[in-house]
Parts: structure tokens; C-alpha cells; sequence
């Protein structure tokens, strides 16, 4: 199937300005965000942060206070029918029917969503194949563990084959094993044309799996990044972890040539250094100073150098 | 809204509730309960030389499944929705092409249904009173009709509270405080009402030709005025008529033997007590009966408009608190 544009619609999410409140509680304060259709865009903040708030306005749920919001082309707001048919929503915390086994569990939300019965139960076979469950298919929910539960939680967001996908902490709870099939889940996904979104407040989850990221922190969104674009360890500030079989001698190296260095910790000794010549200078010294180097790395991925650097001074 | 999305709902909350096991023995209880009852009423007439023993068994029975399924009816719905979102089902069923119509008349459906499933689990017993005799068939049809409506009533307020109300527990003990309030709450309601608005009225008596009262004993003698307090129930019947118990009693259609009175059948009692009431007070020295002469007007219609109306009001406030993308959220709740 391909996705072809609305005319005039715009395809994705488009949200500008949004706010929401609860009572005194400033959820989400000023939110852009936008998701392109192709890509798997990050919803990144902390704990409370306004991830989930925000995802419940898009996902037809939450009537935000102010700002506009499109999803697939639809106002959830005045056109939720529209954007319903076309967004498939799994929210951080949901529970299953315990009674049902997984393949009634899908077959159901296939009703709900008014596929035609023996296409739904189509449907639900091919979502059990993509979440690795079909040998459970006839087991009650309740049997599964807390992975495959979320598998499954997953695959039911996409039962009527929707346009835009939002998923609010998918990978919490998961294996790494059941992490790499969500990525590569997702990734086919989106590389069909459709829209993923996906929230985390664990940055490695997402180093490689989001195209795009969107920060967001105490209800503003605060920096967008184009994942392939974001700076690397080579032109760019890193924290870096060495590791000797002779921890003094490290030291005493470090210390002589002027490195500052944090204290000594089972995991290493780590050295701020600017760039990858940098290391590799470092590197080149502590050898020739007969230091045993076992290893030389930079620690974090990009993204969470970048978060760290977007929420510095922040608090 | 539309029936196919109500039939997906009301079918999951059917297989959901089939799957939970213990139904089995619930109905089995039931019908072992209720068959009793009607065996020891049966018993129980064995001893009287009447005629119209399955008239007699048919309204104890009623009025006892009625007091059963209030028991029954408000747990199977007053945890529905309040329920589902406890466990994190709600809101993904809610960005399906289900409406807040469809998912709250689905519920309702389901609720019910389940409680009419109940009652149809008396309609062995119910044959029994049959055969006992003395149970014409319009009475049969009309109790059952209107006994499956007060139950969708009480399902649907059931429903309400648990739409209106966060905890599973408050909403519960709230929709059996609803019961409580109609069937019992109308009679205290009705009792005080009606004693705090006594009337007293000065009755002239009139002259008794055969009277042999000595006056020295009676100071009014034979004749003359007297004062007596009089309890205006033909301004407060209003009052009973929510009751659902008055309401199946009032409704049951009566044979002429029955209407005369000379019936001991509990439904034809109620239904004679609750429209005197409506008509009030008769002066106990008016010979030939003056106000006996008006026909007492039935109470049921009143009641049972109002309690459908009630449920009604029920079922569209389920579906208000179900209408998504929503502005209010209650504090400290998850929407998921």
C-alpha cells in the first residue's frame, strides 16, 4: 500500500503552539512539532516533561488550551472520526483483556475498527507474525511476558494499517532482543511512506532508531535534530572513558601530560577531550608512555551529548 | 453510533464476563435460591383452601426476584467504565471508530442483557405458579416487561456512576445506595413527608338514626362536629412512585375478582395500598362512601416514566463522560 497526499492536506503531524494545562499544572506550556511521513521522529524529555500529554492531544484524546494541530491532514479536535481512521495510538500504560487470548485480543480491535471480519482476522495473523507471537495465539493475554505483552500492546496500534503511528514508551520493558524487533519493526514501517513517533526518556533506545528527535523539557519543546546530522565525537566536545591493566600508571600519565580527569572508577577514568585528533593524541601519548591501554572510547551516543548540552543550565 | 459498534462492544463485555467462570456458579445460585422460595410458597399455600394459590405464588416470587436482581443488577455494571479504565483498556478503544454512543450503549447492553439472563432462569419457577393457577396471561407479559425495564434502569444508573465516579468501589457502593434510595428511601421519604404535612379538619357528623351511643358516655353523642388530623397522601404519592417494587405491583393487570380486593395475591395488595394513597384521605363517618366512588388512578405509569427517564438521564451522562478528545480530566487520573 502506498500513501498518497491529501491535496491541500498536509501529511504527518503538524503541531504548532500547543498548550495544555491541568488545573495549576502547566503540562505542556509551548510545544512545535511536526513528523514527516518516511521517518521515525522522537518525542525526547524527561520524566514529566509533557511527552504523554502531548501525544494525547494527537492521538484524539486531550482538547489542548491553545495551538493547532493536523494529523493526517485532520484537526483531532473538530475532526476526530477523520484522524481516528488514519492514527494508530499505543499509550505508555494499557492494560489487555486477560480473558482473551492475543489472536481475539487483535480480532477485536479489528471490529472496533469496522474492518470487515475475515480481514480482520487476516490482519491479526499478520500482526502475530510481526510480533514474534504467532505460537501464542491461542494463549490467553495473561501468559505472556511483559515484553511480548508490549509487543503485542504495539502490533494492536497498527491492526487498521494507519497512516500516522504514535507509540509513548514502546521500548520500556522490553529485552534487548524484543528492542531490536521494535526497531526493525518500526523502521519497516515507516519506510513504507507511513509516519512513526515514537516517545523515550532513555536516549539509547533511540540512537538508533529515530531519524529525526524532538526535545522537549518542562512543557516547551526546545530542539530539533536530524539524527544523521547531529555532531559527532570527530569535530566535537566528548567525554572519553580509558580504561589500563595499570590504573596508577594511567593516572600518573594523565597527570603529567595535563589532562584533566575524573577520579578512577571500576568502569575507568574519563577525560573531556575536543575532538577525535584530540583522542587520538592521547592515545598516541599514553603508548608511547608504556601505559597498558586496554581501551579508549567515547562515552553516551550523540544524541545524549546533544540533550546534555540543550538542557545544560537548564535546571 | 450505530448498532454494528454497539454489537462490538456488548459482545466483548459478554465473552469478557462468560471467560471470568464464576458466572456458572452465580446463576446456579440463583436459580437454586429462587426455585426454593417458590417451593417453600408453595408449601406454604398447601395449608389454605384458595383458589388462586399461583396468583399468590406468582407475586411473592416477582417481588422477591425483583429484591434479588436489585442485588444483582447495580454489580454488573457499576464497575464497567470506571473499571476499564483501572486497567488501562479505555482509551485505546476510545481512538477506535467506537463513539462514546457505541461503547456506552454496548455497556449498558451488555449489563442488561446479563441480568435479564438472570431473570429468564426464574421462568421455570414461574410455570410452576402458572400451573398452581390463577395467573392469566396479560398479567405474566406485563410484570415481565416491566421488571426487565427497571432492571435496564438500574443498570444504566449503575452505569452513570461508574462513568461519573474514578474508584470502583465508591461507584459500587454508591449504585447500591441508588437501589436503596428507591426502593426503600421513597417509603421513609414518603412516611416522614406525609406526617410533617398533616391536615386538621373539622368533621361534621351527621345524625345517625340507629345510633345508641349514650351521650354521657360520647360528648358528640349521636351527632355533631368533631376535629381529626388527616394524612394528605393524595399530595405526597408522588413520592412512592419511583419505587420499583410499588411500580410491578401497580402495573400487574388485575382480574374483577382480584380488583374487588378479596384476593390475598401480595401484588393486588400493594397496588390497592399505594392508590389509596394517591387518593387519600375518606373520612372514616362519610356514609356511602363519597370519595371511594372516584376511581383510584394508577401510580405506575408516573413511576415508571420517571425511572426510565432516570436511566435515560443515566445512559447520556455514560456517553457524555465517554465523548472524546475530552476538556476536563479528573485530577490526579490517567487518561489511559
Amino acid at each position: 500500500m502506498t500513501m498518497t497526499e491529501t491535496s491541500g492536506r498536509p501529511p504527518g503531524i503538524v503541531a504548532q503552539g500547543v498548550r495544555r494545562t491541568f488545573g495549576s499544572v502547566e503540562a505542556v506550556r509551548s510545544v512545535d512539532f511536526h513528523a514527516q511521513p518516511g521517518e521515525i521522529t522522537a518525542l525526547v524529555g524527561p520524566n514529566g516533561a509533557g511527552k504523554t500529554t502531548l501525544l494525547l492531544v494527537l492521538a484524539t484524546l486531550l482538547v489542548p488550551d491553545a495551538g493547532s494541530v493536523s494529523v493526517a491532514g485532520y484537526d483531532p479536535m473538530t475532526e476526530a472520526g477523520e484522524v481516528r481512521r488514519r492514527l494508530g495510538w499505543a499509550p505508555d500504560v494499557f492494560g489487555l483483556y486477560d480473558n482473551l487470548t492475543a489472536r481475539e485480543y487483535l480480532e477485536f480491535f479489528a471490529d472496533a475498527y469496522r474492518i470487515p471480519r475475515p480481514r480482520g482476522q487476516q490482519r491479526a495473523a499478520e500482526l502475530l507474525a510481526l510480533a514474534h507471537l504467532p505460537e501464542y495465539a491461542d494463549s490467553p493475554v495473561h501468559v505472556l511476558s511483559r515484553g511480548q505483552k508490549q509487543r503485542l500492546g504495539v502490533v494492536r496500534a497498527m491492526v487498521h494499517d494507519p497512516e500516522v503511528l504514535i507509540l509513548d514508551e514502546p521500548a520500556s520493558g522490553l529485552d534487548p532482543r524484543s528492542r531490536v524487533d521494535l526497531k526493525e519493526m518500526l523502521r519497516e514501517y515507516a519506510e513504507s511512506g507511513r509516519t512513526v513517533v515514537v516517545s523515550s526518556h532513555i536516549l539509547s533506545d533511540l540512537e538508533e532508531l529515530a531519524d529525526r528527535v524532538v526535545f522537549i523539557d518542562k512543557g516547551l519543546s526546545v530542539g530539533e535534530h536530524v539524527m544523521s546530522a547531529l555532531p559527532t565525537s570527530a569535530t566535537s566536545r566528548r567525554t572519553w572513558r580509558l580504561r589500563s591493566l595499570d590504573e596508577p600508571a594511567l593516572v600518573a600519565a594523565l597527570t603529567r601530560n595535563g589532562y584533566s580527569h575524573s577520579e578512577p572508577t571500576a568502569a575507568g577514568i574519563d577525560v573531556d577531550l575536543a575532538d577525535d585528533a584530540a583522542a587520538a593524541a592521547l592515545i598516541a601519548g599514553l603508548v608511547n608512555d608504556k601505559v597498558p591501554l586496554v581501551s579508549c572510547a567515547p562515552i553516551g551516543g550523540a544524541l545524549e551529548a546533544a540533550y546534555l548540552e540543550l538542557t545544560e543550565g537548564r535546571s | 453510533m450505530s448498532l454494528a459498534g454497539i454489537g462490538v462492544v456488548a459482545r466483548q463485555e459478554f465473552r469478557l464476563r462468560i471467560r471470568t467462570g464464576r458466572w456458572r456458579w452465580l446463576l446456579g445460585a440463583w436459580l437454586l435460591v429462587v426455585t426454593g422460595f417458590t417451593g417453600l410458597l408453595y408449601a406454604g399455600l398447601q395449608h389454605t383452601t384458595r383458589t388462586d394459590d399461583g396468583a399468590v405464588m406468582y407475586g411473592g416470587l416477582m417481588l422477591f426476584v425483583l429484591a434479588l436482581a436489585a442485588l444483582v443488577a447495580p454489580a454488573l455494571a457499576a464497575q464497567s467504565v470506571n473499571g476499564d479504565r483501572e486497567r488501562g483498556v479505555l482509551a485505546a478503544l476510545q481512538v477506535t471508530a467506537l463513539g462514546a454512543g457505541d461503547i456506552a450503549t454496548g455497556k449498558l447492553v451488555a449489563a442488561w442483557g446479563t441480568s435479564v439472563v438472570f431473570l429468564a432462569l426464574t421462568l421455570p419457577d414461574v410455570l410452576w405458579c402458572v400451573a398452581a393457577g390463577g395467573v392469566q396471561l396479560t398479567r405474566l407479559l406485563v410484570t415481565m416487561g416491566v421488571m426487565v425495564l427497571l432492571l435496564g434502569v438500574i443498570c444504566a444508573i449503575a452505569l452513570a456512576l461508574s462513568a461519573l465516579l474514578r474508584r470502583t468501589t465508591t461507584s459500587g457502593l454508591l449504585s447500591y445506595l441508588a437501589v436503596f434510595a428507591l426502593s426503600i428511601g421513597t417509603l421513609v421519604v414518603f412516611g416522614l413527608v406525609s406526617a410533617a404535612t398533616q391536615e386538621t379538619r373539622v368533621v361534621h357528623t351527621p345524625v345517625d338514626p340507629n345510633c345508641s351511643i349514650d351521650p354521657g358516655f360520647s360528648p358528640g353523642g349521636c351527632s355533631g362536629t368533631y376535629t381529626e388530623s388527616v394524612v394528605r397522601t393524595d399530595r405526597t404519592w408522588w413520592l412512592l412512585a419511583p419505587n420499583p417494587f410499588l411500580i410491578l405491583a401497580d402495573s400487574a393487570p388485575q382480574t374483577a375478582k382480584q380488583k374487588r380486593g378479596s384476593s390475598t395475591d401480595p401484588l393486588g395488595s400493594m397496588a390497592r395500598w399505594v392508590r389509596d394513597q394517591r387518593r387519600g384521605p375518606t373520612s372514616s363517618f362519610t356514609y356511602g362512601s363519597l370519595s371511594s366512588t372516584r376511581n383510584p388512578g394508577a401510580v405506575w405509569p408516573w413511576g415508571l416514566g420517571f425511572d426510565v427517564l432516570l436511566g435515560a438521564g443515566g445512559l447520556w451522562l455514560t456517553t457524555r463522560r465517554l465523548r472524546t478528545p475530552t476538556r476536563k480530566l479528573a485530577r490526579g487520573a490517567r487518561i489511559a
